[in-house]
């Protein structure tokens, strides 16, 4: 066998900190040439035969015998030691937090993921930017406007759950696997967003205090169930509506594409929140309060981001068409304004959670204004 | 004779193609819904009756399709049900035929957004979000009626 050139290797090690004496093990292994093999009677369950669905082999499917288990608890060693490994004893502890299955499991959570690693996109292969026309002036700029407040807000939900993925116990990975997911996900639109205002003669317009401070609260949310509710469930089941509503108003082919493919990603990230604190409050009743609590104060905050003019008139002006029919989008947003309310409540009630009496959202549009 | 919409033939027909067209649903990923398709008749005409059709996608296929009796969708257990008038569904199948895909404000989702001219019925909000969460797929899917021989 040809040996492997490294370059000055008469210099590796010359200037070494520590010496590292061969393990017993080694010195064993090196006198005798037997090797120790005890690892191949150290198991977890053995006899493991996973088979593949039509989809290939999914995390469903490997959730057999005892590795099927979801525990209740988290494993008290802490470390990333894997689910249903044999763990040793001098394994250091990582400092997770969030040890109990209820504060972060949903039940859809593995189906969520494979379903996000099977639909993600690129933006730079998958949307059809050479067909991007130029627009009149009003809607590039309203459309602009629109992609800089996306591009502001789309990362928090990468970067708020995140800080919270690395204190999950590590018994729960489907759940870090999909957050991981979510990341991307972001990352995806935060780049696609960027890319369409900059991509048709406009740029970026105006960033948001109101959103900022939606935003600083996300990621300043003292649980990760309370971030959830104020995430998952409001923010990102709000954001889904915008998405459907660019794909309904999208001036383009390229627009559509855009909006659909994000409306799908974000579509994944509303259903682990949903399922998320269904699991939490079937488990803890009395979270309902905190839940509550929290979307007190976001929904306040969502009410408050829609009045500024930055926020409310470009999509009117896209959703009728023209700065000059700006009545008519005011119209269309007024309607779709309840489907808003109102598919939030139903993901609330879904959840377990009764919002209607507490919702500080109206339900008509005219009262955003009186 | 070629099969109609929203006859059960018509939707595994589509079914065919899509399984010709595997590349492209590889690639936007897999689907795993169960829906029906509601037809109700005209309003001004009143003619014909609301017709029915359970869908199952799995996978990258299109697993199951089979007619329902009116009041018995639920039967199916879908996820969601799309409802519209025919007048609708065969402006969007008549563009389909001519573009490949329907006018940007004809889309599936920009259609049951505004909920006038075509809706959605779920019992649950989280089932009914699998509308959007595999909506490209649905929309190639209803697509692929560009390559059926007209009915």
């Amino acid at each position: 066998m040809p040996t492997v050139p490294i370059k000055d290797e008469h210099r590796v090690g010359t200037e070494a900190r520590f010496k590292v004496e061969p393990s017993p093990y080694l010195q064993r292994l090196f006198q005798s040439g037997t090797p120790d093999l005890n690892w191949m009677k150290e198991t977890g369950e053995w006899g493991m035969h996973a088979k593949p669905s039509g989809l290939g082999l999914r995390l469903k499917d490997i959730e057999i015998g005892s590795y099927g288990v979801i525990p209740e608890h988290g494993g008290e060693h802490r470390s990333m030691a894997p689910r249903g490994a044999v763990v040793p004893d001098n394994v250091p502890s990582l400092g997770f937090t969030i040890n109990n299955k209820d504060e972060c499991w949903a039940d859809n959570v593995s189906e969520l993921y494979e379903e996000a690693v099977a639909r993600q996109w690129s933006s730079a292969r998958d949307i059809p930017w050479d067909e991007l026309k130029p627009l009149p002036d009003d809607l590039e700029r309203a459309m602009c406007q629109l992609c800089t407040f996306l591009t502001e807000i789309e990362f928090i939900a990468a970067d708020a759950p995140t800080r919270w993925m690395s204190r999950i116990n590590q018994d729960f990975f489907e759940v870090k696997m999909f957050l991981a997911t979510q990341a991307m996900d972001e990352a995806r639109h935060m780049d696609v967003f960027r890319k369409r205002a900059l991509a048709n003669g406009g740029g970026l317009g105006k960033a948001s205090g109101y959103s900022e401070l939606g935003l600083k609260k996300i990621f300043d949310a003292p649980s990760f169930s309370a971030q959830t509710a104020r995430l998952h469930l409001l923010g990102e089941g709000f954001v889904l509506t915008i998405f459907r509503q660019g794909e309904f108003i999208a001036p383009s082919r390229v627009d559509q594409e855009i909006f659909r493919r994000c409306m799908q990603d974000e579509s994944r990230h509303v259903g682990y929140g949903t399922m998320h604190l269904r699991t939490q409050l079937k488990s803890r009743p009395e979270l309902a309060q905190e839940v509550h609590n929290e979307l007190d104060d976001a929904e306040r905050i969502l009410l408050e981001i829609f009045s500024e003019p930055e926020s409310v008139e470009p999509m009117a002006v896209l959703m009728g068409g023209g700065l000059a029919h700006f009545d008519k989008g005011m119209e269309m947003q007024a309607q779709l304004w309840r489907r808003i309310v109102g598919e939030y409540l139903q993901r609330c009630d879904s959840a377990g959670l009764d919002r209607r009496p507490r919702c500080l959202l109206p339900t008509e549009f005219s009262k955003l204004f009186s | 004779m070629a099969p109609e919409f929203p006859d059960p033939q018509w939707f595994l027909a589509l079914g065919r193609l899509m399984a010709t067209r595997g590349e492209l649903f590889q690639r936007i990923g897999y689907v795993e819904a169960r829906f029906v398709v509601r037809v109700l008749p005209d309003e001004d005409t009143g003619g014909g009756q609301e017709q029915n059709t359970g869908v199952a996608m799995q996978g990258y296929a299109l697993a199951d399709a089979r007619a329902l009796a009116c009041g018995e969708a639920g039967s199916f257990d879908p996820d969601f049900t799309i409802c519209a008038r025919r007048a609708v569904w065969r402006r969007m199948l008549d563009e389909i035929a001519r573009d490949g895909h329907p006018e940007l404000r004809h889309t599936l989702s920009s259609l049951a957004l505004m909920g006038d001219e075509l809706w959605l019925e779920s019992t649950d909000q989280l089932r009914e979000d699998k509308f959007y969460r595999f909506n490209q797929s649905l929309q190639e899917l209803f697509n692929l009626a560009a390559q059926l021989p007209p009915g």
